[in-house]
């Protein structure tokens, strides 16, 4: 074919032409190919060729680590200022349902004593001895240290736990700073909590708290709100006359035990059916169940059979094992309710006779009989016409259905009008009218 | 002048004066193989030294029992269609239907006419795609289904980019045949 001779031409030549040909590299090409090279092959390191490079290398590496050891004892780390630092780890937690977590800041020596004599077992104390270097004279200042272990108070309401410990040792040296200057209303709660910080220096130039989350204020009043679970260490930093003071107190936040649940069966249909109540909470280890009839629960999934059709609003209160509590209520449990009522568009009687119009569901598998799906019907009358509005069936049973028979004569096959009235258990009425195509087979 | 053996055992040992002699013995054609796959000169450079760094650094891959240019053109082939996949995607703009349907009278192409370099100019100006299908099929000699396999690509469509690679490849000479008959080179 020509085609494929011509194919075969435009190749040759190609082939011909090209298969050897030589063209001549730019000169830069082959220097810097040989700089490639060079720069790959000292990177793969290669112990048989040792060269000056690796040599130098390794000349600048221990002249750098030298210099880096012998410089490092001069560094030393010197203290400006001491930080008093105080812990006070007062752990107590607030009902997560009391709100009047309120900023009032009594002055509760007492109670904080009080609290620590019923807590005696499980408060340390420990001192430490900071060297204050800034003064030059190796003057010692002895501080004692509180140390309160988290102790668990089971939710008390009204009664304000306050954490701070106001400075007790004055008795120790006249020129002592004081040693916590955090006053806090909650050192613990439920999340979200909002928590009031007070700073109780006197006096003081300025203050910046760190929250221990991420968050810092500059007041000296702040109030945090703490939205996640956990320990947090807050922070004041109190600058006054120049020097700074550091006192930190721990609060602990407790999740919140989130209530979930869901009905089952959906579309539930009062009061036929036993509802279940599925429980997908997490974190309580206590539930009550209102389901808004008046009848409670404290099991974990309860069933509950309504007495009557209604609207409920159905509760459920988790609590944890810390004391913190959360609420779902759902309201207008049952409002989508699944009444309904429903008719086919086409039926095949049966062809050996009347069967009555009576049905199950489980019987009618061949849709022989005319009859509506329902839930929850009580009043029903449905009646058929023909295609000239002559009335050929009736009926006040649900249960009843039509066979496609008149008089004991099979209808012909054709399109029917149906019309239905009636009302749902909720007392809701229902008027449907439709078609419905009778077939043969 | 050292033989091809002792070139290569050289470059074996990274010396630097047997590759030096190596890329000067074979970087024509080498170069003459790569021109053939990049759309210009540059390219083509780009490709011969990725090439040379393979042979450098592979040279112990060679049996010695084949053909050594063979080896180092198909090291070049390689790296051309390597070279082919990485920069695919800048090129794929390309509209490639303008080449489907040419007509031409042309029968036979006399093998003097052209220059290799108008030669690779005209394969230099052809679509990415049709430029490899066409070297490895028509000058490299690989059947469809290998090309398939080196690009990528289906079968068919090696088959039907060689078959419009001609075709514009015929449409740019006669338009080359055209011009030089009307202007003659003194």
């Amino acid at each position: 074919m020509d085609e494929g001779r011509e194919d075969k031409m435009l190749s040759d030549l190609f082939r011909q032409k090209l298969e050897n040909a030589e063209v001549t590299p730019s000169p830069s090409v082959g220097a810097n190919l040989m700089r490639t090279v060079g720069r790959r092959e000292f990177l793969r390191f290669n112990p048989a060729r040792i060269n000056i490079w690796y040599v130098g290398a390794v000349a600048v590496a221990g002249t750098a680590l030298a210099v880096i050891l012998s410089s490092s004892p001069d560094q030393k780390p010197e203290d400006i200022q001491t930080p008093a630092q105080i812990e006070i780890n007062a752990g107590s937690v607030v009902n997560g349902t009391d709100n009047s977590l309120s900023a009032a800041l009594n002055n509760v020596e007492n109670k904080t004593q009080t609290a620590a004599n019923e807590r005696k077992s499980e408060v340390k104390n420990r001192s430490e001895i900071i060297v204050n270097k800034k003064t030059g004279f190796n003057q010692t200042e002895t501080r004692e240290v509180a140390t309160t272990e988290a102790g668990k108070v089971n939710p008390v309401p009204e009664k304000d736990v306050m954490a701070a410990i106001l400075p007790e040792n004055n008795k120790l040296r006249t020129n002592l700073r004081k040693d916590s200057y955090i006053s806090a209303s909650a050192t613990g709660g439920c999340s979200p909590v909002k928590i009031s910080f007070r700073c109780m220096a006197v006096p003081y130039d300025s203050c910046s708290w760190y929250f221990g989350d991420g968050g810092y204020s500059a007041l000296c009043d702040p109030v945090w709100l703490f939205d996640n679970a956990g320990e947090y260490k807050v922070t004041l930093n109190v600058f006054s006359s120049g020097i700074k003071s550091v006192s930190s107190v721990i609060i602990t936040i407790y999740p919140r035990p989130e209530a979930k649940f869901e009905i089952s069966p959906e579309n539930a249909v009062l009061p036929h059916d036993e509802i279940t109540f599925h429980n997908y909470s997490e974190g309580a280890e206590k539930y009550e169940w209102d389901f808004g009839d008046g009848i409670t629960s404290e099991l974990y999934e309860p069933h509950h059979s309504y007495r009557r059709f209604g609207n409920y609003n159905v509760r459920l209160i988790t609590i944890s094992e810390f004391g913190c509590s959360d609420t779902l209520v759902i309201y207008n449990t049952f409002s989508t309710s699944g009444y309904y009522i429903e008719f086919p568009n086409a039926f095949v009687p049966n062809t050996n006779g009347p069967s009555g119009g009576y049905y199950t569901p489980k019987s009618d598998e061949g849709s022989q009989i005319f009859h509506p799906v329902f839930s929850g019907v009580t009043g029903y009358q449905l009646r058929i016409f023909s295609k000239i509005g002559m009335l050929i069936f009736e009926s006040n049973d649900v249960n009843y259905g039509w066979d496609g028979y008149y008089k004991g004569q099979l209808c012909d096959p054709g399109v029917y009008i149906w019309k239905v009235r009636g009302n749902f258990m909720s007392g809701e009425q229902f008027t449907k009218v439709g078609d419905v195509t009778l077939l043969k087979n | 002048m050292m033989s091809d053996q002792q070139i290569i055992e050289g470059c074996a040992k990274h010396e630097r004066r047997a590759q030096q002699l190596l890329y000067d013995k074979y970087s024509r054609f080498l170069l003459g193989v790569c021109l053939r796959y990049a759309t210009d000169k540059a390219e083509a450079e780009d490709i011969l030294q990725d090439s040379f760094l393979k042979i450098f650094f592979n040279i112990k891959d060679y049996s010695g029992t084949g053909s050594f240019i063979g080896w180092l053109r198909k090291v070049a082939v390689n790296t051309a269609i390597t070279h082919y996949h990485k920069n695919l995607k800048f090129r794929y703009h390309i509209e490639i239907e303008e080449y489907v349907s040419v007509e031409t009278g042309v029968t036979s192409f006399e093998e003097d006419f052209f220059t290799s370099d108008e030669l690779y100019k005209v394969l230099n100006d052809l679509p990415s795609g049709y430029r490899m299908v066409f070297n490895l099929y028509a000058i490299e000699g690989y059947k469809h289904k290998e090309i398939a396999e080196m690009l990528g690509i289906d079968t068919n469509t090696s088959k039907s980019q060689y078959s419009r690679a001609k075709a514009a490849l015929r449409d740019k000479l006669d338009k080359l045949r055209t011009l030089k008959s009307n202007y003659p080179a003194e």
